[in-house]
């Protein structure tokens, strides 16, 4: 468990309601500092720049989706052992077991709760190493 | 004197004849044989006492003169009671029905008359040759030697009875000649047993000759009840096969029949996948008429080269194990070069001796299955990811208002958006059970199963149902103490069923009622039921209350909210666990839903 608080969230999703669901979520509730990033294409530079704690990544985003972002963060210096958690609206038990053999940390399902949100990412980040 | 006459009997040939059929005879019964024998011999009997009584009678009337006379008539009375005796013993023999297996007895019996009759002219060999005349002599040494010799045949069957026959005659009558006095019958005396001898060898190689004819015919009497007991057998051996030839072609034409006819196509093959036959079904299917495909390659022709599954290896292996491959999945070329996708079933016709008469492949072509599937698959998906996306936003918008994150909303405001939150929520829980409903049914649902506490279940589906509850004014209690055991059990899953019935139960509770939840442990099933003083599910209700889309009244969905949906996902979900779902009538009104599930063995409840 890191010793130190969750505090800085990246969220790479591309809806434009869910970010500012997610945004209110997490800073309102959650008393976290957030970074939204709409276009997969530029979050590699936005989480370097941001250094966040946490990143919580959408599947399916156009152009890259989220595994693949995910792949990209791991071959990238800085970010191979950045805790990534997805968060997908897809429902299959095996797609949510393949995120989950990629190595994320967690996965939570859409439609999330704006007010349960910040406490599951918290409880996600205790039980990391 | 006696048998001198006698030519010897050529048995060459006979004895040839046995040397043949030796083993041929070896199959006769002895019992059987002996039994001929005997009747051989007492068929003689009725002229051998003719003759005797003719002979006596006439010797009577030659030797009879005042000096003998007395013995003469002794001698006549002595012939006369043999002949009576050996009359009864003629007659008892032809009365007899134990002939077979006194067979032994009546030689016995006719030995004895045998020897009677012997001892009668030996008698008179001895008594009446020294004291008549010259002529008197002549006549009764002439009489004597025909006696004996006429033995021969009378006692062809056994030899031994003729020696004793003959021997009673000749012995006496070779004493008195030897004592006579004159040279002459002296030397008669010493030919005698001579000519005696030889004529015993001849009835013994007789008596042969007939042993091996009894036996031949007895043989060949078994053979041949032998050879007609398998001409039966064959017979009927002939009639089944015919049977079995018209069953036969009866079901090889009920298959071609079904091969015809089936929806499905059916190719025979060979060992070398050499094409033998197939179905018009396989011709439309394959874009080939049968002439075109008939001793061509299946695997060279039917399978494009890049096929990854139906190989020439592959098919090496199938024909060297000759065991039935099911669902054996191979892309396919059509004439017209058009590739589809089939699902092969293989079997090996294999005869009694092991060895491969054909090979049958049954196929369908599932190109547009495949299809079918993946685009309901990728339909499943979108529909889940496009539904949720905008749900996310509409109900985390909501949530945000409702729960006063983004400011307090004034009552009506507030009381709307929370209407608005829980149809979205609605909407949410019916695609979630139509994805479930979808997944469980397409066999594509995977449990994941672990170590559940009973009591924790209990406790933490009380904390997730009862705000829910509290909107109903109803109340959730367990009655009487929660086993201390523990389940195998998709943990998810298993609150998923405990949430719907509990969630159920609340609904349609009279406000101020308490829904009860009460557990046993019985024969390592856990039993939970949870009742509820609900008005009753209607009798004609019952039956179709596990099924999909399954409502009472449809005014009730509306009323009280529900998809219709989650007491069939309930049922195939308990009963993926290895468990089993049912409802009773609840004594006072209502109902009580209850589940049973197998305790996990061997776990140490912590």
């Amino acid at each position: 468990m890191p010793e130190r608080p969750l505090l800085k969230i990246c969220y790479v999703e591309d809806d434009d309601d869910i970010q500012r669901i997610a945004r209110l979520s997490l800073e309102r509730v959650g008393k976290m500092e957030v970074s939204i990033i709409g276009d997969p294409t530029l979050a590699l530079d936005g989480i370097l720049a941001f250094k966040p704690d946490l990143v919580l990544l959408d599947w399916m985003m156009p152009v890259m989706d989220g595994p693949t972002l995910f792949k990209r963060m791991r071959e990238t210096e800085g970010l191979r052992d950045m805790p990534v958690v997805f968060i997908t609206a897809k429902a299959s038990q095996r797609e949510l077991d393949e995120l989950r053999g990629m190595g994320a940390a967690g996965v939570l399902s859409k439609p999330f709760s704006p007010k349960d949100l910040p406490e599951q990412l918290r409880a996600i980040w205790r039980r990391l190493p | 004197m006696t048998s001198g006459s006698a030519a010897p009997v050529d048995l060459a040939s006979t004895r040839d004849a046995s040397a043949r059929t030796e083993d041929v005879s070896g199959r006769a019964d002895p019992q059987r044989v002996l039994a001929d024998r005997v009747e051989q011999l007492y068929g003689q009997m009725p002229l051998g006492m003719a003759a005797h009584l003719l002979i006596g009678g006439i010797a009577t009337y030659e030797l009879w003169d005042d000096r003998t006379r007395d013995l003469v008539l002794f001698w006549w009375g002595l012939v006369l009671l043999v002949t009576a005796a050996r009359a009864v013993l003629y007659f008892g023999y032809r009365a007899s029905a134990s002939k077979l297996v006194e067979a032994e007895q009546w030689m016995r019996w006719l030995a004895i008359s045998a020897l009677a009759s012997g001892v009668t002219w030996g008698f008179a060999g001895a008594v009446f040759f020294p004291s008549h005349t010259d002529e008197q002599q002549v006549f009764l040494a002439f009489l004597l030697a025909g006696v004996a010799s006429a033995g021969i045949p009378a006692y062809a069957a056994s030899w031994p009875m003729f020696a004793m026959h003959a021997g009673v005659i000749v012995l006496p009558f070779t004493y008195v000649l030897a004592n006579f006095g004159n040279r002459l019958f002296t030397e008669i005396a010493v030919l005698v047993p001579i000519f005696y001898l030889i004529n015993v060898g001849i009835a013994y190689r007789l008596n042969r000759v007939f042993l091996s004819g009894y036996r031949l015919r007895h043989a060949y009497d078994r053979l041949t009840e032998d050879h007609t007991r398998l001409n039966k057998q064959l017979e009927q051996q002939i009639e089944d096969l015919q049977e079995a030839r018209q069953e036969v072609e009866a079901s090889g034409r009920k298959l071609a029949l079904f091969a015809e006819r089936a929806p499905i196509s059916v190719i025979e093959m060979d060992a070398n996948s050499t094409i033998l036959e197939m179905n018009p079904v396989a011709e439309h299917m394959l874009g080939y008429s049968a002439l075109e495909l008939i001793g061509r390659s299946a695997l060279s022709t039917l399978f494009p080269a890049d096929e990854a599954t139906l190989t020439p290896e592959w098919w090496a292996q199938f024909v060297a194990r000759r065991l039935p491959a099911n669902r054996v999945r191979a892309r396919c070329l059509r004439r017209d070069g058009l590739e589809i996708t089939c699902e092969f079933t293989i079997t090996p016709l294999v005869n009694k001796t092991g060895d491969l008469v054909s090979i049958i492949a049954q196929c369908q072509d599932i190109t547009q299955q495949l299809e079918a599937e993946r685009l309901k698959k990728e339909f499943t998906s979108t529909l889940s990811h496009e539904l949720r996306t905008p749900l996310t936003s509409i109900i985390g918008s909501l949530q945000l208002v409702t729960s006063g994150v983004v400011g307090e909303a004034g009552g009506e405001i507030s009381e709307l958006a929370t209407v608005a939150e829980r149809n979205a929520q609605r909407l949410l829980d019916l695609i979630n059970d139509l994805l479930d409903i979808d997944k469980i049914e397409s066999g594509k649902f995977t449990l994941q199963p672990e170590s559940v506490r009973l009591d924790e279940l209990v406790q933490e589906s009380f904390v997730l149902n009862k705000s829910f509850a509290d909107r109903f004014g109803v109340g959730l209690e367990v009655h009487g103490a929660v086993p201390d055991v523990r389940l195998h059990v998709d943990r998810k899953r298993l609150m998923q069923v405990m949430t719907n019935l509990l969630s159920n139960a609340a609904k349609f509770s009279p406000e101020g009622s308490a829904v009860e939840v009460c557990t046993t442990c019985v024969d390592g099933m856990v039993r939970v039921e949870i009742s509820d003083r609900g008005p009753g599910i209607p009798e004609d209700f019952r039956a179709r209350i596990f099924t999909r889309f399954a409502q009472a009244d449809s005014t009730t969905t509306r009323h009280k909210g529900g998809t219709g949906l989650g007491l069939a996902i309930c049922k195939r979900l308990i009963e993926l666990m290895n468990g089993r779902i049912g409802f009773d009538a609840r004594p006072g009104g209502g109902t009580t839903f209850h589940f049973e599930l197998p305790v996990l063995v061997d776990a140490v409840s912590t």
